[in-house]
């Protein structure tokens, strides 16, 4: 589109002229321009430059040859710059007003205007320029210049120059007025050729066409749209009638200079429609357009400049359509492909044509370079040279060439032949095949974006062949890459084919024999089975050079790789100085894996036939190999790499030297077998089985099975197994027999390339014992032992670990509060010793020792068979859980580093609480101290324990065997937790069983008896916590062993004074009939005066003498006694008169309790045997 | 008959799975890979046509110089695809709905994979008759 002239592009916008006043041009014309619609201005400075507009004088030769062409090149811009449709005239007031001689010029002016315009039609229009709004003209004056002028009042204006709104309302005025006379003129214009046409008053079709085009283009002008549209039409059909009836000029120009116009005609068209949102109509008669052109080839030797018109077109309308994008409607998209709408969604597309264009031009380039390369030397004989100086004539699409004859330049019109020499010379300057390429880039991005992959690739394909055709190889094969790998996933083969022609090619001219190898071998192994023996000579520029699709070409593209790998040099088809070859300095190897296309070419798929297997002994596995080449291949070695590398083996065919096979391979441990012969026909499994053995235990995975063909060509598959098999792709849907891998169809269906490699049969014991549940505080020994049985155990390592018997892994509480203590731990491992610490195997077993609290490694020395090594295990439970022990050993059988065998073992042993403690806390025997708290807080509400200030208490605690083992007492003791020499109080051991390793039975308990006395009042007094030292009952003679300590807190106790104590005294028995003394005896502790009442009730038991009610006061530090004389009446244990003590003060009464209250009477004199000095002991304790 | 025609069967996983050119002038001028080209470029507009409309005879959905490709698209999405220069639209569709049926009867067959290549030499003849009455 770029090609045409700017006239031709772009509407034509109406010109007017100015003359005189040239300050004010600019002003005007800039106006003007910005008006809508806007005026063109051609400015004159003054009245002498007016005969620029007069009309040139004709050649009267050239008059007399009207009809020489159809359309004058410069008409459309002569009326767009130099023909302008009126003429403003600019007078300065005072030049009009002032002497006659002025005014004598003035009309002089007007004059030779009026004779330039003069019968052109041209609108004439003057204007009186005023400096200031208030200069007055003389009305006469300007009658006078009217007159002089000849035109009408309304075309005789005032323009006042320096009022600047006054100024733009003439303007705005003067506007109207041009753009009124310029709608006139054009109209004018355009009717008298219209008359010409309807009266048919022209002398040949050219004219017709002519005076049609005129019209339009006046049209045009007066945005008259719709009879432009109709006149460009009518001159469109008026130039096709024309193909069949013209001879005005040689055929060959004749179709040029037709095809030329119509492009024209053509263009305004689109431009209108399209312009005017009318797309449908548009792409319609682009149609008719293409249609009634398409056949117009011409002569063999200029049809190249037919196809360049027709890409043109497509290219043209293609950017008409891009540009005018925004004027489509949006709506016109939902009705393709309705009854209403002949048209595809993609007809609207610009890539539509831009593809469709550089098809064309690509059928250009095929034209002319079939007459370059066949009649080159036939033109240049018969037509001489190409002729100089050609240069387009005055008509559109025509050429002239010019002559010099001495001064005179004169123009010739050219012969046929002369001007086929000239577009031939013309034609080969350009470079047509990037023009191509970059349409069919636009169009291919443009398909890309439109989701439209398919026709993306056909642009690709066809830019990849002009990249090729150019030379461009690497672009080129890049471009196939990208193509190939879609028809390749979509399955044309026909596609896939030819553009692995062309890269085949591509890889020869860029040397390289790898990717040739690639490409000819998944050609050959294509599923095409057509018998290609038709073969067109001149098949080049249809099929690529891969050629027909064919059997026959498969088998020759396979025997041409099989005879490159083996030493032979491949020539480039397209051109013979290219080649390639394998050489063994430069070794090709060729891999492939499961997604790449050459699994057709071959395709390895391995089996074990066990699911695993133990160390050391064979395994069948079985290798199968598929190809799909047409011919039958011979593979000269086969190379099986395992992950494993020790079990990796070789195949050799056995016709080769299995010398020269070990010459070329460097390892030779390598195990080497050989195959009778390894060939492999076309879809047919070739099954190797063979026996694999690994010492290695873990997992056996066959990788990669490696072919060798030749001396230097390798090609890698990676093995696939049977059972996760992928069909092939190409192949899947083919009709054939359907072959397993393996004979067996179940290993086909199950068949793995991964076989487990079982560890070796432990052959050592490893005992764990364990007596009985273990206890909280105790450290529990575990004994184990490891005895090798059948093996040697060399760098042996145990390793032990403690798991939380109910799950949960860790051995901690996460509720544990103390997260920085180091014993929140529930159970510990403490340590790992040696049993029997004998010799020096202890250091060196200590040498790997690593204990956590949960996690223990040690390593164990070697050991012969009949050897035997212990340890203990010494684990701590902080608190009472289920844990599970896991013990494993891990050793070498043998001293050479090898394969290692783990033991493993596991037991559960339960933490149990040992000894449950339990304590009380006693008055001493018939004495009761007031305690006031005591007396005052609700009973059972709470739990404390109240004790007297320096009065002596018992307390009692007893220690409960909870296990079921039985254990030792070793002793019993109250620890204090301040310092010594500051105890608030004083606690003495005095009774008991005693605690010299007394046997706790299971349930049995085990009593202390403490004496208390408490030192200062305090109302939160901490009494220290009793220590129980103890252990296990062990029959064996493990006497070393110092003893558990259970500790246990004893609660706080409340300390407080009493202000009285009361406390019975009466013998220890009665006998009846006897009377004795019964004392209550209470001391005030205060320094006050106390005042108490007491009462004794009565009985059937006893008669006692003394008050039954009193009352008395207490002095201070003073004791008060009330001594009563009670004579029993019954014998046996007898409840003593109720006393009641009541504390005025305090208002608390004591009634003692039952049993302080007892005494047994004995019917006579009792007879007791009691040591005297045990007595005094025991009652000098209590006394205390 | 017509001059030119190609026609092909695309499977509902646009693998073609039976091609044939069906032109008196099967002279291979023109080769049938330029052919396929169009015809595999042209499924891109069927993809986009055959989901718009519920006829199942999409008619002309692409143009190729004087070349159209008419499509008819099964229920199952398999796709005829022909290529043609012709312009006799009624021939073209009772070209395809023949072919459906002996498309149908293809599958009917036990041992017809669907998707898979049409081999069936019957098929082939039947087809290329059908060709030759209706293009």
């Amino acid at each position: 589109m770029e090609d045409y002239p700017e006239e031709l592009r772009t509407p034509p916008i109406s010109l007017v002229s100015v003359v005189g006043c040239p300050e004010l041009h600019q002003t005007i014309s800039s106006f003007l321009h910005a008006e809508q619609p806007p005026i063109n201005t051609l400015a004159l400075p003054d009245f002498s430059k007016i005969s620029v507009l007069s009309r040139k004088q004709k050649d009267p030769l050239s008059s007399s040859h009207s009809a020489a062409g159809i359309l004058k090149r410069d008409w459309l811009s002569k009326h767009r710059t130099r023909v302008p449709a009126a003429v403003a005239a600019l007078f300065r007031v005072d030049c009009v007003t002032g002497d006659p001689a002025q005014w004598l010029q003035v009309c002089t002016d007007l004059e030779n205007l009026k004779a330039v315009l003069h019968g052109r039609g041209i609108k004439l229009i003057v204007i009186l320029v005023q400096t200031y709004a208030n200069e007055d003209v003389n009305e006469d004056l300007k009658i006078t210049l009217r007159k002089r002028a000849e035109i009408d009042a309304k075309y005789l204006m005032m323009l006042v120059q320096d009022d600047t709104p006054e100024l733009k309302q003439s303007l705005t005025r003067l506007s109207s007025t041009l753009a009124e006379l310029c709608n006139t003129y054009y109209r004018e214009e355009g009717r008298k050729i219209r008359i010409r046409i309807e009266k048919r008053s022209f002398s040949s079709v050219e004219l017709n066409i002519r005076y049609c085009f005129k019209v339009a283009v006046f049209a045009e002008f007066r945005r008259d749209w719709a009879e432009a549209l109709r006149f460009y039409e009518e001159a469109y059909r008026a130039l096709r009638e024309m193909i069949a009836t013209s001879t005005r000029l040689p055929p060959v120009q004749r179709l040029v200079e037709i095809r030329a116009v119509a492009e024209q005609l053509f263009f305004k068209i689109s431009t209108l429609l399209l312009h005017g949102g009318k797309v449908e109509e548009a792409i319609a008669w682009f149609n008719r357009h293409f249609n009634s052109y398409k056949h117009l080839v011409g002569l063999d030797e200029v049809s190249f400049l037919h196809w360049d018109w027709l890409s043109r077109q497509f290219l043209v309308f293609a950017e008409l359509l891009e540009t005018s994008s925004a004027a489509i409607p949006n709506t016109l998209s939902s009705h393709f492909g309705t009854p209403e709408s002949s048209l595809t969604e993609w007809e609207i597309q610009p890539a539509y044509y831009y593809q469709l264009a550089a098809n064309y031009l690509r059928e250009k380039r095929y034209c002319l370079d079939n007459l370059l390369s066949t009649g080159d030397s036939e033109f240049s004989r018969t037509s001489g040279k190409v002729p100089e100086s050609v240069m387009p004539s005055v008509f559109i699409g025509q050429s002239a060439r010019l002559v010099e004859q001495g001064d005179m330049i004169e123009v010739l019109p050219l012969s046929d032949a002369e001007y086929v020499q000239y577009a031939l010379s013309e034609a080969q300057r350009f470079q047509d095949s990037y023009e191509i390429i970059a349409l069919f880039r636009k169009a291919c991005e443009s398909f890309t974006n439109l989701k439209a992959p398919r026709l993306a690739s056909l642009c690709s394909n066809r830019m990849a062949k002009e990249y090729f055709f150019t030379e461009d190889f690497t672009d080129a094969k890049k471009l196939f890459d990208t193509v190939s790998s879609l028809y390749r996933q979509e399955g044309w083969v026909t596609l896939l084919w030819e553009s692995l022609g062309y890269l085949q090619e591509c890889s020869i001219r860029l040397d390289s024999a790898k990717d040739f190898i690639e490409y000819s071998l998944e050609m050959a192994s294509l599923p095409i089975f057509a018998n290609g023996d038709q073969e067109i000579p001149d098949s080049k520029r249809e099929y690529g050079p891969a050629g027909l699709p064919s059997q026959s070409r498969r088998e020759a593209l396979q025997s041409e790789v099989l005879s490159l790998v083996r030493g032979e040099e491949i020539v480039s088809r397209t051109d013979r100085g290219c080649s390639i070859a394998v050489t063994k300095e430069q070794p090709v190897r060729i891999d492939v894996d499961i997604i790449s296309p050459l699994r057709m070419v071959l395709l390895v798929s391995v089996a074990f036939h066990d699911q695993s297997v133990k160390p050391g002994s064979p395994v069948m596995f079985t290798l199968s190999l598929v190809s799909q080449l047409p011919c039958s291949i011979e593979v000269d070695e086969l190379e099986i790499e395992f992950n494993q590398p020790k079990c990796n083996f070789i195949i050799i065919n056995a016709v080769e030297e299995i010398s020269a096979a070990r010459s070329n391979g460097d390892n030779q441990d390598v195990r080497i077998e050989t195959a009778p012969s390894i060939v492999l026909p076309t879809n047919k499994w070739l099954r190797l089985t063979y026996d694999v053995k690994s010492d290695q235990s873990g997992k056996l995975e066959c990788l990669s099975v490696t072919a060798r063909i030749g001396k230097s060509f390798k090609i890698c598959c990676q093995a696939e197994s049977p059972a996760s098999m992928e069909d092939l792709p190409f192949w899947k849907f083919e009709g054939m027999v359907q072959t397993f891998p393996t004979k067996d169809p179940v290993l086909s269906f199950s068949g793995q390339k991964v076989i487990q490699v079982e560890e070796p049969d432990p052959e050592v014991d490893l005992i764990l014992n364990a007596s009985s549940p273990a206890l909280v505080g105790e450290s529990f020994v575990v004994p184990l032992t490891v005895i090798p049985r059948g093996h040697e155990v060399y760098s042996g390592e145990l390793k032990i670990n403690l798991v939380d018997a109910r799950g949960g892994g860790l051995l901690m509480s996460p509720r544990e509060t103390d997260p920085f203590s180091s014993g929140n731990h529930h159970v510990e491992l403490i340590s790992i010793s040696r049993m029997g610490d004998d010799d020096e195997s202890r250091i060196h077993s200590d040498k790997i020792k690593k204990i956590q609290q949960s996690f223990g490694v040690v390593s164990v020395p070697d050991l012969r068979v009949g050897d035997k090594w212990s340890c203990k295990l010494e684990i701590k439970w902080h608190k009472p859980k289920s844990v599970m022990l896991y013990a494993s050993l891990g050793y070498s059988p043998n001293s050479a580093e090898a394969a290692r065998v783990n033991v493993h073992r596991s037991l559960q042993i339960e933490g149990k609480i040992p000894i449950s403690i339990t304590h009380t806390f006693m008055m001493p025997f018939r004495r009761e101290p007031l305690l006031l708290s005591k007396v005052k807080s609700l009973p059972g509400a709470d739990q404390n324990v109240y004790l007297a200030l320096n009065e002596t208490s018992i307390l009692i605690v007893t220690a409960r065997n909870s296990s079921e083992v039985p254990l030792r007492v070793k002793s019993m003791m109250i620890q204090s937790n301040s310092n010594k020499n500051e105890t608030p109080y004083s606690i003495q051991h005095v009774g008991g069983v005693s605690a010299d390793d007394s046997l706790l039975v299971p349930g049995g308990e085990f009593k202390g008896v403490f004496s208390v006395r408490p030192k200062i009042d305090s109302p939160n007094l901490e009494l220290g916590s009793v220590c129980l030292n103890w252990n296990r009952d062990l029959t064996l003679s493990d006497s070393e062993d110092s003893g558990v300590v259970t500790e246990q807190k004893l609660p706080a106790v409340i300390v407080e004074q009493s202000p009285l104590v009361v406390s019975l005294e009466f013998p220890p028995h009665a006998i009846l009939g006897i009377p004795f003394l019964f004392y209550i005896k209470v001391s005030n502790q205060t320094n006050l005066l106390q005042e108490i009442k007491y009462s004794l009730g009565d009985t059937q038991s006893f008669v006692f003498c003394g008050p039954h009610d009193n009352a008395g006061f207490i002095l201070p530090k003073m004791e008060y006694v009330m001594s009563y004389k009670l004579v029993p009446l019954c014998s046996g244990s007898q409840q003593l008169p109720q006393a009641t003590i009541t504390s005025l003060r305090y208002s608390a009464a004591l009634n003692p309790s039952v049993t302080a209250t007892t005494i047994f009477v004995y019917p006579s004199e009792p007879n007791f045997f009691v040591a005297d000095n045990e007595k005094e002991t025991i009652l000098a304790k209590l006394n205390l | 008959m017509a001059g030119t025609a190609c026609f092909i069967i695309v499977s509902k996983n646009d693998i073609p799975i039976y091609e044939a050119e069906v032109g008196s002038a099967a002279k291979k001028e023109e080769a049938s890979q330029q052919h396929q080209f169009i015809l595999h470029a042209a499924l891109d507009i069927v993809e986009d046509l055959a989901w718009t409309t519920n006829a199942m005879f999409l008619k002309a959905v692409d143009k190729f110089n004087d070349l159209s490709v008419s499509v008819y698209v099964t229920a199952g999405h398999t796709r005829f695809m022909l290529l043609h220069d012709s312009r006799n639209e009624d021939g073209i569709k009772s070209f395809f709905q023949e072919v459906q049926e002996l498309y149908i009867k293809i599958l009917l067959n036990p041992l017809y994979l669907p998707s898979a290549r049409i081999a069936s030499s019957h098929f082939d003849t039947k087809v290329r008759a059908l060709a030759r009455k209706y293009l």
